[in-house]
């Protein structure tokens, strides 16, 4: 393991400091883009994805129905990030007639609608199988 | 109860889904996921700018088609598994560094860098990525030298982090998630309950990056079109192909004697349209794929490059470079390889789907080649010139 890993070190080494090299004549307009990602994760993202945890944990006590709807939680927000740059189109970019051909926002919102659906279908029928299954057990003499 | 604010520490999280067990797993995904996008970016890099011992094949004809929709759909599927295993490892941000050990404390810095740099090279990636696909560009640096530059960032600090955390991750790997049934009935309770919460959270995550992907794969995937309600592309067009520079953009007037004209070492020949369509025509069905990820295959009709090479009496199997009317612009002109310039579906075609092209398509004639990048099938073809 210690070759390995020492392997791993040297080339990776190498190719971070190729990618380097290659960027330094971009380093200035890039690191605002370099920076962003982990700073607005960091800082913003993930306490709120801490918080809404918190309060999911509070509100939906079922742990079968919380998992579910964090299911949801995820896939709507990561289908919104990936409509980010379709739905807000900034005055810097080039003009390209045919792009975007489609309708994003309602694209989008049918797939949230899809998403929610399903997972509300899910929990409708896992509370009828619950409610089945103890109404047998109390009917038991 | 109130508690006094305070910056949290890692014993705070006590979420299972901030277990090794998952990160490790979330790690594998993820390295296999940026693996995939390097790999192919790297070849459609090559491809673009060959170095001298590169070769690429023309067959199958839809190999660049697949490997750039690889290279996209994998950048697409590495989005919630970024986030995901950022979430799994978030107490992590605040282990309190080692301020007495002066050298374990310069380890601790040394591996924050890195981690810093693989963090911020992997946000760059997708996000610079996915605005690409849409043609956005918001930022001041050239997209395509930047994003090839941080991609040698992730795999660099990626494979950094890997050797640093191989230890946990080959141990939490090799621990099944799953408790053994008999365990499991002898002692029911909350370790029970975190291995479920555990394998939720990664199947959860699995499950997310898979509709992310189903959600756009419809750029390239034909069957898959019309589910796709974020393909940042449909498959229509004029002439049942998408543009992605019209003949406007690029400022082309097609001279009303245009002629093309080609040119080897000792000789020269031209042709005029009329001459072009009355050679024999070949028709093949080849896709349009883009950098982009998004394809449309076509029924191109026109000549072979080889024929009209031979037919002039230049010689064949040489690289042949391709000139566009275009004057400015980075793809006006393009260099076919020798496998590509000999291969008979190599056509400089005059006709899509059965109607000739439109002036967007690249009317009199365009550059169709079996398994290339869209940006260098030049269009409004002036010039081609054999290479030595
Ligand atoms: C783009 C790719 C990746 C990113 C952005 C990333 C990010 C991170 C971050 C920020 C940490 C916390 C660092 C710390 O301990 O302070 C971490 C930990 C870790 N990563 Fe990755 N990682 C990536 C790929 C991988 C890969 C390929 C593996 C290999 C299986 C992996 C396995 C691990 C493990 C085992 C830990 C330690 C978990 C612990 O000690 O609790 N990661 N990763």
């Amino acid at each position: 393991m210690r070759a390995v890993r020492l392997l791993l070190f040297v080339v990776g080494a190498a190719a971070t400091a190729y990618g380097g090299s290659l960027l330094l004549p971009q380093l200035g307009t890039a690191m605002p883009w370099l920076i962003g990602g982990p700073v607005l994760h960091d800082v913003l993202v993930a306490p709120l994805v801490g918080l809404v945890g918190l309060a999911l944990g509070r509100l939906v006590t079922n742990r079968f129905r919380r998992a579910w709807i964090v299911a949801g939680l995820m896939a709507s927000a990561t289908l919104l990030l990936i409509a980010v740059p379709l739905l807000w189109r900034p005055p810097s970019a080039p003009p390209n007639p045919g792009l975007p051909d489609r309708d994003y926002p309602l694209g989008l919102a049918v797939g949230l609608a899809v998403i929610w659906a399903a997972i509300a279908v899910v929990l409708v029928v896992a509370a009828t199988v619950d409610r089945r299954v103890a109404d047998r057990r109390t009917d038991r003499p | 109860m109130i508690r006094r604010p305070r910056v949290p520490a890692p014993e705070d999280f006590t979420a299972p889904s901030h277990s090794p067990l998952v990160t490790a797993r979330l790690g594998l995904w993820l390295g296999v996921a940026f693996g995939l996008c390097f790999g192919t970016g790297l070849l459609s890099h090559y491809i673009q700018h060959p170095p001298g011992w590169f070769t690429w094949p023309t067959r199958p004809v839809n190999l660049y088609r697949v490997t750039q929709g690889v290279h996209v759909l994998s950048g697409v599927a590495a989005i919630p598994l970024l986030l995901a295993k950022l979430w799994s490892v978030y107490p992590r941000l605040f282990v309190r560094p080692p301020v007495r050990q002066p050298i374990r404390l310069s380890a601790h810095a040394l591996e924050r860098i890195s981690v810093l740099v693989l963090v911020c090279a992997a946000f760059f990636e997708l996000v610079t990525g996915l605005f690409n696909v849409a043609q956005s560009y918001p930022w001041g640096f050239f997209f395509p030298t930047a994003h090839y530059a941080v991609a040698w960032l992730v795999v660099g600090a990626m494979l950094l982090h890997v050797a640093v955390k191989l230890p946990v991750a080959r141990a939490a790997l090799s621990t099944p998630l799953r408790r053994r049934r008999a365990v499991q009935a002898a002692t029911p309770g909350v370790d029970d309950r975190d291995s479920s919460e555990r394998r939720a959270f990664l199947r959860t995550s699995a499950g997310v990056a898979g509709i992310a992907v189903l959600a756009t794969a419809g750029v390239t995937v034909p069957w898959l079109r019309r589910v796709s309600p974020l393909a940042w592309r449909s498959a229509s067009g004029p002439q049942g192909v998408p543009i992605n520079r019209t003949a406007a953009a690029a400022r082309i007037a097609v001279p009303p004697d245009w002629r093309l004209e080609i040119v080897w070492p000792g000789g020269r020949d031209s042709l005029s349209l009329a001459d072009l369509a009355a050679l024999p025509q070949r028709t093949a069905e080849l896709p349009i794929a883009c950098v982009e990820g998004w394809s449309a295959s076509a029924h191109w009709t026109g000549v072979p490059v080889v024929a009209l090479l031979r037919r002039a009496g230049a010689p064949t199997g040489r690289p042949v470079r391709v000139t566009s009317l275009e004057t400015d612009g980075l793809y006006a002109a393009s260099t076919l390889p020798a496998v590509h310039a000999r291969d008979p579906l190599t056509l400089l075609a005059l006709r899509i789907n059965g109607e000739q092209l439109s002036p967007d398509h690249g009317y009199p004639c365009r550059l169709i080649a079996p398994s290339r990048p869209g940006v260098l099938q030049t269009k409004w073809v002036a010039r081609l010139e054999v290479l030595r």
